[in-house]
């Protein structure tokens, strides 16, 4: 109903007798209302980056390089690559699709580089099978773009995957890629039930690389294997190894913080992550943590998501549905819609993280058969992390009278 | 030794964000509401500034911050952008103009709101919309899209490849509108309150019997249900037929006189708790007075607009909305009293204390409406 129909309503029907109600009804239509600043020096936004800093000029640079070059795909690579670096670091997803509409401005057939491009900005979105083709189209016109093997990869392993997994690793060989040959191989054995082989690649592909950005990456997934393999010392080491690279990175903050809510210590959690509540993934984390101390501004933080995730549904987006189930489990205590959702992201993605989202929630759901994909792929795969078992184990014999067993885990 | 460098990083990073609050990232969007009734174009764009500075370059000085000064020198910059990536046509293109600029704060940051006003050549007909607003920089870009057309509500997400909608005139499920009538008329029962107290005032001796100038508690739940149930029947069959015939415009009343009359209905009803003269046969005086009422409901829904393709289906759906949220007002307020019918609270405080307190707040309604008087509130 719009504002005037109330107005006309209330006026109508002598509703000005009860000014309580009237009060109400237009604080809340306050709180949401537009306004017209007083003062020209109010500052109403701060931009991610100024002018002057080295970010903003690199960009600005790699603008004008393409705008002198409108048909060259070369320096429209570059920037949009650059748009899907400061994406991931900074988990802002509107630098996705500035680099989109960068790509956007070729027609097809699109050369190599940027199909790959391209194929990575559709994995983001969890565009799958549009990603993958455009990997294959990349590769069939420059077989040595081991990027786009790579890529595939990653995605093959999203999917459980692990045969197709391991074609794209040994192509990575091929082509004399050790440290992403290493890295490959490492995590696909991680994943299929061989975590000591998979640690020792990785930490051999560590050894050969130099390259900041590769070792952060490296250093956080031999965090979370040490982790699985029961050792959060080791891991603790590698993850503090890789926060001291110094370079934003959203999901090494992700996964560092899950190992300390594994480990019991969410103040640190606090801690780490203060000012990163920009980023979804980031502020659940944060929100959790808050939840776990009891913090003064744990409600906060759970409306906010609450908040973040009703935009992203406005706008029809799904790709944060392992989080909002995760949200729903363990903030909301809503089982039955963390299944839900938990079930939806797993018919999309299945890593770990995945599996064991729709085992707590189908635990506390006091629902086995919606934890059977998880504990097929627990079956299939051989993966050894023991909590993850245990909980596999757990589900099979859920029932409703146990609905509180997995949150009492956390 | 790492790990500490790491958090003077992060120190630096917060103390760089203390003055203003930590806004969400996401991807951008635009949030369009637009009225389109008959040739009138009104509605509201929200647009983020962060889209905008990409779009125009709003940082002035280059300080990294938007001010409402730095927005304000380049509003008639950000007009010609935004009306030319945005397109109606109702028998041809609709003209468009922002008449005024205001700002606000969605989940990700500030935003301008322009508020648009405009015409089209054409009363009738489909409507068609074409929005491209940043696409050409931001592929993920999307205008969430709120339009309310002839009084139907339609939503959509615009996108690169969605980037042109039609809408035809009465086209929404007819499922859909009898759903948004029906929700209209719950939500006019409850905050109708001379309604409320008039069912309130019928309802309240139902727990009751009147015997040897006594009130005490009925022996059974069966007898109060009864009274109960032939009055919100007589109330509802009355402005059931009053509500049909002025909506579908076969009877006109004076509102005042209408709304005069309905205040005088609480006073009686009320009146009648407090020195009985009808006894037993409350479902007259429901069926009675229920006529007033129903042309009280027949203004409301006036004002709503019933959509002509849908006349007979809106109506229906508001009256049962109506009933709805009589019913839960009955489901509320009947075990209740039943429950509390032998005490001294329920028949000295709640019966004759609420009586009487009705009694004066409808013998004001009734001097201010017959007299065109303001006596209370502002």
């Amino acid at each position: 109903m719009t504002s005037s129909k109330l107005t006309s309503f209330i006026r109508a029907h002598g509703l000005r007798l009860l000014p309580a109600t009237l009060a109400a009804v237009l604080t809340l239509a306050a709180a949401a209302a537009p306004r017209k600043p007083a003062d020209d020096a109010e500052v109403l936004e701060r931009l991610p980056s100024r002018a002057g800093d080295a970010s903003s000029r690199e960009l600005a640079a790699l603008r004008a390089a393409m705008a002198a070059a409108a048909d060259d795909p070369a320096p429209a690579g570059r920037l949009a690559q650059r748009y899907f670096a400061l994406a991931m670091a900074r988990g802002d997803p509107r630098y996705v699709g500035y680099a989109e509409a960068v790509i956007a401005r070729f027609s097809e057939p699109l050369p190599a580089e940027l199909l790959s491009i391209r194929g990575m900005l559709r994995q983001y979105r969890h565009g799958f099978a549009a990603a993958l083709a455009d990997f294959a189209a990349a590769l069939a016109l420059d077989p040595q773009l081991a990027q786009a093997h790579a890529w595939r990869a990653a995605i093959f392993l999203v999917q459980a995957d692990y045969e197709a997994a391991n074609k794209e690793c040994a192509a990575l060989q091929v082509l004399g890629k050790t440290v992403l040959h290493g890295s490959c191989s490492g995590l696909t054995q991680a994943y299929s039930g061989q975590l000591d082989a998979g640690y020792r690649s990785l930490q051999e592909a560590l050894a050969s690389s130099r390259d900041p950005d590769n070792r952060l990456w490296l250093l956080t997934r031999l965090g979370e294997v040490a982790a699985w393999r029961g050792q959060p010392a080791l891991a603790e080491t590698h993850y503090r190894e890789a926060l001291g690279i110094g370079r934003d990175d959203g999901y090494l903050l992700a996964a560092w913080s899950d190992f300390l809510l594994d480990n019991g210590r969410p103040a640190e959690v606090l801690a780490d992550l203060a000012g990163w509540e920009s980023s979804d993934t980031l502020l659940l984390r944060l929100a959790e943590a808050a939840a776990l101390l009891n913090a003064p501004d744990a409600a906060r933080l759970a409306q906010a998501l609450d908040d973040r995730f009703a935009a992203a549904r406005q706008r029809g987006d799904t790709t944060h549905r392992a989080e909002e189930a995760r949200h729903a489990l363990h903030l909301r205590r809503d089982p039955k819609t963390a299944l839900r959702l938990a079930a939806d992201n797993y018919a999309v993605q299945r890593e770990p993280r995945d599996a064991r989202i729709l085992l707590e929630a189908a635990i506390a759901a006091g629902d086995p058969a919606g934890a059977k994909p998880a504990r097929d792929w627990l079956r299939d795969s051989g993966f050894e992390d023991q909590r993850l078992r245990a909980l596999g184990e757990e589900s099979a014999l859920a029932a409703p009278a146990s609905a509180s067993s997995a949150e009492a885990r956390r | 030794m790492n790990g500490r460098r790491y958090r003077l990083c992060l120190l630096l990073f917060i103390l760089s964000l203390v003055s203003l609050p930590v806004l969400a990232h996401k991807a951008s969007d635009s949030y369009l509401v637009l009225d389109v009734t008959g040739s009138q174009v009104s509605g509201q764009w929200d647009i983020a500034l962060r889209d905008i500075d990409f779009a125009l370059g709003l940082d002035l000085d280059g300080n990294g911050e938007i001010t409402w000064g730095e927005l304000r020198a380049r509003h008639a910059d950000i007009d010609a952008w935004a009306l030319d990536s945005l397109t109606l046509q109702r028998g041809g293109p609709c003209s468009l103009r922002v008449a005024d600029h205001l700002v606000d704060t969605h989940t990700d940051g500030a935003y301008a709101v322009l508020q648009l006003a405009g015409e089209c050549p054409r009363s009738e007909g489909e409507l068609r919309l074409g929005y491209r607003l940043l696409f050409e920089l931001d592929a993920l870009h999307r205008g969430l899209l709120r339009l309310t057309f002839d009084g139907t509500t339609h939503s959509a997400v615009l996108a690169p490849e969605r980037a042109e909608q039609r809408f035809l005139a009465g086209q929404t499920s007819r499922l859909a509108q009898f759903g948004q009538y029906l929700v209209e008329g719950i939500w006019h029962i409850w905050i109708g309150f001379d309604h409320i107290l008039f069912l309130l005032a019928l309802l309240l001796p139902a727990v009751l019997v009147h015997q040897n100038g006594r009130w005490r508690g009925v022996a059974r739940f069966r007898d109060a249900l009864h009274e109960v149930l032939w009055v919100v029947t007589a109330f509802t069959v009355a402005h059931s037929i009053t509500l049909s015939l002025a909506a579908l415009g076969l009877v006109q009343l004076p509102s005042r006189l209408v709304e005069s009359a309905i205040a005088a209905s609480v006073v009686l009803a009320a009146a009648n708790n407090l020195k009985p003269l009808v006894e037993g046969r409350r479902w007259l005086v429901a069926f009675a007075f229920g006529l007033i009422h129903g042309f009280g409901f027949a203004s409301v829904l006036a004002e709503l607009g019933l959509p002509q393709e849908a006349l007979v289906l809106s109506l229906l759906g508001f009256n049962l909305g109506v009933e709805v949220g009589q019913l839960a007002i009955v489901a509320l307020f009947l075990p209740l009293a039943y429950a509390l019918r032998n005490t001294t609270f329920y028949r000295r405080g709640v019966f004759i204390g609420g009586s009487l307190a009705t009694l004066a707040i409808a013998m004001i309604w009734l001097l201010e409406r017959a007299f065109d008087l303001k006596l209370i509130g502002s």
